[in-house]
């Protein structure tokens, strides 16, 4: 049995490297949204094959939401509506080589330097409630902390890169253009336009 | 051992059986709805089924070929695997996981992917506008009923669907929860691309996901949606409705019933609900729906106290 576990895990970190690699090598946003899934979803496996119950099944959870979001913003903000077309996936080479070999001697002389856990997980232990006991315990205030940094990080990226709007500046407020050039707004009484209207006086003024 | 196996071919007894089922309640509420007889309607969906079997499948220009044939694939392996871990008595599920609520909550969230593939992958402009839209709609609907399962796993301390079915021993969580089946239905709806939450393949967009399917691989994804519609009634049963629960008769034929019920249940809601724009409905769910799951959770929190 333990043999056959060794097994599988040899061939899911296999395909987890296959597919990470693959990301990078792919010319569709979607296609490298959903390797990177395939990836993840091998780890949370290998998690499971490491009695990591809740982990291993909530990684593939998360992964499958958290990829989808990404490929839907990425075709949304880079103007690539079927994300079908071939396009270049990597950039800024040197950095992104460089950054990668720091990250892997990194994490190889982590890996290296502490003491791994080896004793196999004692029959009956409540895996589950302990890592619950743990979130919610001791660790509470980092994890909170830093689920609401990676939201308000994600909240700002989308309002900072979607300041160009479809009809202008979003800073200006969202207005559909005149129906002849540099004219009013279409489709806007007079009256209900408030504050916006005012804004739209200033339109080459001083902005931002 | 023999249990497990036991109950992974009462697993698939109950997908092949279900998606039978579900296809003739298809007909038959489909017919009652127009106001015709039943029993003659009952065959269509099998007649449909032969049809496409024999009709021709053609192709778009440069499809992704690969996720366009395996998406139904991946469906049906998405309800097999949100199924196993259902219990169809005290000691026989397919897969006893600690976390299965979690499991099929993972497979909820790779139900939109494989849709989206599905639509993606055809590289053709309807089955695109589908995939968009049903990603959209139904990314919202998954989180509503991630909240509505977690609630109904705080009575019973426990992710497990073992400890869910014998926490409702005393009071099936239908009663307890009243807010949960009605929400649950809802991910139903959307799971299976079915009348009001038809975002991916509806009339509108010419059968949108679909819409450059014809033949084997049409008929495979319309099985692959009853088969995800039998798994999805299994687990509305478990959590609901007691599931294996009853007297009198074995735990698999109760949770067969049950599971029949639901079927029927989400069946009728997709005749009987009209579709929203997706912009309302898009308001509808984060600004109602999801309140209504998040303010059960809160009930269920307190009660669990």
């Amino acid at each position: 049995m333990t043999i056959l576990t060794d097994i599988v895990f040899v061939l899911l970190s296999g395909f987890a490297l296959w597919t990470g690699w693959r990301v990078f090598r792919t010319d569709s946003m979607v296609r490298c949204a959903f390797l990177l899934m395939l990836s993840f979803i091998a780890v949370g496996l290998m998690m499971l094959l490491m009695a990591a119950v809740y982990i291993g099944v909530a990684t593939v959870f998360m992964m499958a939401v958290e990829m989808m979001v990404m490929a839907l913003f990425m075709v949304m903000f880079m103007m690539n509506p079927a994300g079908l077309n071939p396009m270049w996936m990597v950039h800024q080479h040197r950095l992104s080589v460089a950054a990668g070999v720091v990250a892997f001697a990194g994490l190889t002389a982590a890996v290296l330097a502490s003491t791994l856990p080896a004793e196999p997980l004692p029959p009956g232990r409540p895996v589950v409630r302990d890592l619950g006991t743990e979130l919610l315990g001791p660790s509470m205030l980092i994890f909170e902390t830093a689920g609401v940094t990676l939201l308000a990080t994600m909240v700002a990226t989308v309002i900072l890169s979607s300041r160009r709007g479809r009809f202008g500046d979003a800073m200006e407020g969202a207005c559909p253009p005149g129906l002849e050039p540099g004219g009013a707004p279409a489709g806007r009484a007079e009256s209900e336009s408030g504050g916006g209207h005012h804004h739209h006086h200033h339109h080459h003024g001083d902005h931002g | 051992m023999t249990s497990a196996l036991a109950a992974i071919a009462l697993l698939f007894a109950l997908l092949v059986l279900g998606a039978l089922a579900a296809a003739l309640a298809d007909g038959a509420a489909a017919a009652l709805a127009r106001g015709r007889p039943a029993g003659a309607a009952l065959a269509v969906p099998l007649r449909r089924a032969a049809f496409l079997l024999h009709q021709q499948a053609v192709t778009t220009e440069r499809p992704d070929r690969l996720n366009w044939l395996l998406a139904p694939v991946f469906y049906v392996v998405l309800a097999a695997v949100g199924l196993s871990v259902v219990p169809f008595s005290a000691d026989l599920v397919a897969l006893d996981l600690e976390t299965g609520i979690v499991l099929w909550g993972a497979c909820e969230s790779l139900v939109v992917v494989v849709v989206f593939l599905h639509g993606w992958s055809a590289n053709a402009p309807f089955a695109m506008i589908g995939a968009y839209r049903y990603v959209a709609i139904g990314l919202p609907a998954m989180l509503v009923s991630m909240f509505v399962l977690i609630a109904a796993a705080l009575p019973a301390e426990s992710l497990a669907l073992t400890a869910v079915v014998e926490s409702q021993r005393g009071l099936w969580n239908v009663l307890r929860q009243p807010l949960g089946l009605p929400l649950f239905l809802v991910l139903g709806l959307s799971l299976t691309l079915r009348g009001p939450f038809d975002y991916a393949d509806p009339y509108d967009l010419a059968g949108g996901t679909s819409a450059e399917v014809s033949g084997p691989q049409r008929a495979a994804w319309q099985v692959a949606r009853l088969t995800m519609l039998v798994a999805f009634s299994a687990m509305a049963a478990t959590v609901f409705l007691g599931g294996y629960l009853g007297p009198v008769l074995p735990g698999p034929a109760w949770l067969a019933l049950k599971t029949a019920l639901v079927l029927a249940l989400v069946v009728a809601a997709g005749q009987a609900f009209a579709r929203l724009p997706p912009s309302r409905m898009l308001s509808a769910l984060w600004l109602v729906l999801m309140p209504l799951a998040f303010l059960g959770l809160v009930i269920a929190g307190v009660e669990a106290l």
